[in-house]
């Protein structure tokens, strides 16, 4: 028997309006615990996808091509249960923040509800309905604490997101009135077999435009960081918006582009752009100074790095990148969290002025050490893993250049973000291992997290067995090479960041390097216009 | 082009291709944020006249009630979309005047450029 999949959706949402109603003391302590039958009702319909393979559920008997269809695949549950697990640890690190109240935990827990119905929908109209709910729902979340800058990045998220969501709108318009369908099954099915091809590029075309900017591809990500580093945002909100909702665009890419594939295959075009997001996103991120802002950037060249082995030929490549957005996930939230507790402790975000962490929070400075060494790919850890899978794809020479100079782009930002572990406390008095009082607890949610990092690596192979189904060997004899390889990496990141960036002038421009809305919105038409037109020429 | 080849050309399908690149031209070349607001509204105005007037055969009656003999019936799936879209426009629009009002009562202006600036402050 099949789990109902609408309660991963309604759940969650009803859990938030329910809390409502409560006294906020008991809301605290019950959002975690919503979270644990969610888990288990997740855990079950996971079991049955592995024994049964994937499943269709139409809400309300109706038609799969009229009614809402929820489908389940090990795909999109391996991220329904990887939002349930996320969401756990953020709630709990939540308890004892002052910001948190009930409209506050409502809000939180219907993101994760729109969150779990935008992986588990099998129709791009109700993906749409979901996102555009979730936008709202995001810029509320975004300017809880509003200060002067939020509101202006909360702004420019919203009206970006809601430009975007119209044209994936219009494009659906299109394509439904080419294929006469909008969910997955019925348009892979109609566009296998479609002959005329050019019509199929303007709702292509359109639908692109929009994920585009979802995902945050270059040149269209420049919103990411504003709604993902805002000061006003409270740290929980950035950690899941890096950690998981930007892969809900990434994740939109896979599924369009799996059914678009047969007729407009634009796999190449997308390697380049993803290429440059990764390599843009890294110089970016070494120009901030703002830790949350590093953080921010990061996530657009992981994204890019991501997007880069979906869009290669090769099994390998496709799970590693699928594997690195669940690691990205657990590591970018790890990062979020401590840098969280690092400002409160500081209360200040410029790197320069942060010193001693290790010192401080020894345990929050682990875990951050821990994500660092994911995030960088170092040996044993699970971010090594995925990035080994995705250079196997890497099938010519100067693909794999270009990810080992992602890989150093990564170290190298990520040697600035860790200068703020070493070196003197501000004062004297050594404080116990969890960083003072009201701290033991976000920072073991902060530890449990960074462990994971090392036990994603550690298991990778039965792990993504498990969780995509496939064997994807691990070749612990070529172990010694990489681990020369990253040490390697790693001296010359030091070196290069020390001895040049640091004072690199052109750095400081790019620091500065701000899209108004304006110029995101035009971005987004000659987006479109560029793809228009490339496609025109190909087919 | 004769007027008769233009009066052929004004479809509901052509004329929403036009809203919507009017509302994105707005987008780009108006620094008032209310009118950015107006812009996406006339955008998403655009997507549902193209849901509703593509593949829409003449003399269809919508698909309410009871269906009379002989008359074919609008599609509909694209009009019951398009309900939940105005009603997720309506949200959408109100949030954006929201956020417009906040914005100017911090800043003191509804001009993105000059909110920019004062944000960089």
């Amino acid at each position: 028997m099949m789990v109902p999949l609408f309660i991963l959706i309604l759940g969650p949402v009803l859990a938030g309006l329910a809390l409502l109603a409560l006294p906020l003391r008991w809301g605290k302590v019950l959002a975690p615990i919503s979270q644990i039958p969610l888990a288990v009702l997740a855990g079950q319909a996971f079991l049955a996808v592995r024994r049964d393979g994937p499943q269709l559920q139409v809400i309300g008997g109706w038609p799969s091509s009229v009614g809402i269809a929820l489908r389940a695949e090990l795909l999109s549950l391996d991220l329904v249960m990887l939002n349930i697990l996320l969401f756990a640890c953020l709630l709990l690190y939540n308890t004892g923040k002052p910001y948190v109240n009930r409209t506050f935990l409502f809000l939180f827990l219907s993101f994760q509800g729109l969150l779990n119905g935008i992986f588990l929908s099998s129709d791009l109209f109700n993906i749409f309905v979901l996102v555009e709910v979730a936008t709202v729902v995001i810029s509320l979340l975004i300017l809880f604490k509003p200060n002067s800058e939020s509101i202006y990045d909360g702004s420019i998220y919203l009206l970006t997101n809601i430009v975007a969501m119209t044209f994936f709108l219009f494009g659906l318009g299109l394509l439904y009135k080419t294929t006469g369908a909008v969910n997955f099954d019925s348009l892979k099915r109609v566009i296998a077999s479609f002959e005329d091809s050019e019509r199929l590029i303007l709702p292509y075309a359109f639908l692109m435009t929009a994920v585009s900017l979802k995902a945050a591809l270059m040149p269209l990500f420049s919103w990411l960081p504003k709604a993902h580093g805002t000061p006003g945002a409270p740290t929980v909100v950035s950690a899941v918006l890096s950690g998981l909702y930007v892969k809900g665009g990434v994740y939109l890419f896979f599924r369009l582009q799996d059914i678009f594939e047969p007729v407009l295959d634009t796999r190449s075009l997308f390697l380049v752009l993803s290429l440059m997001t990764a390599v843009i996103g890294f110089v970016l991120a070494i120009a901030q100074k703002d830790i949350k802002l590093i953080l921010a950037y990061h996530t657009v060249s992981q994204i890019g790095l991501i997007m880069t082995g979906l869009n290669m030929d090769h099994d390998y490549a496709r799970y590693g990148a699928l594997y690195h957005i669940i690691n990205h996930a657990i590591f970018k939230a790890t990062l979020f969290l401590t840098a969280g507790l690092v400002i409160e402790r500081y209360k200040t975000r410029q790197i320069g002025q942060i010193r001693g962490v290790w010192r401080e929070m020894p345990a929050v400075a682990l875990a951050s050490l821990l994500a660092i060494l994911g995030i960088t790919g170092a040996p044993l850890f699970n971010g090594s893993m995925s990035k080994a899978w995705i250079m196997v794809g890497a099938d010519q020479a100067w693909l794999g250049i270009a990810l080992y100079v992602i890989n150093l782009g990564t170290v190298i930002s990520f040697v600035k973000y860790s200068s703020m572990l070493w070196g003197k406390a501000p004062e004297k008095a050594k404080r116990p291992f969890w960083g003072g009082p009201g701290h033991r607890l976000p920072a073991l949610v902060c530890l449990f997290l960074g462990t994971l990092c090392l036990l994603g690596g550690v298991l990778s192979e039965p792990m993504t067995r498990l969780l995509f189904g496939v064997a994807l060997p691990v070749d612990w004899s070529q172990y010694g090479r990489k681990t020369g390889v990253f040490l390697l990496l790693l001296i010359a990141g030091t070196a290069i960041y020390h001895l040049g960036l640091k004072h690199w002038r052109y750095l400081q421009q790019a620091r500065d390097l701000d899209l108004s809305f304006h110029d995101i919105c035009l971005t987004m038409a000659a987006f479109f216009a560029a793809l228009v037109i490339v496609l025109k020429i190909w087919y | 082009m004769s007027i008769n080849a233009l009066l052929d050309w004004i479809s509901g399908e052509h004329i929403s291709l036009v809203l919507f690149f009017v509302g994105l031209y707005g987008l780009t070349a108006r620094r008032n944020m209310l009118k950015s607001i107006l812009s996406v509204g006339i955008m998403q105005a655009a997507a549902i006249l193209y849901f509703l007037s593509a593949d829409l055969a003449e003399d269809s009656v919508p698909p309410v009630g009871e269906s009379v003999a002989g008359q074919a019936m609008a599609d509909p799936l694209p009009q019951a979309m398009m309900i939940t879209d105005i009603v997720i426009g309506i949200g959408v629009t109100a949030i954006a005047l929201t956020l417009m009002i906040h914005l100017y009562h911090r800043y003191g202006t509804t001009n993105w450029q000059k909110a920019r600036d004062k944000r960089h402050e």
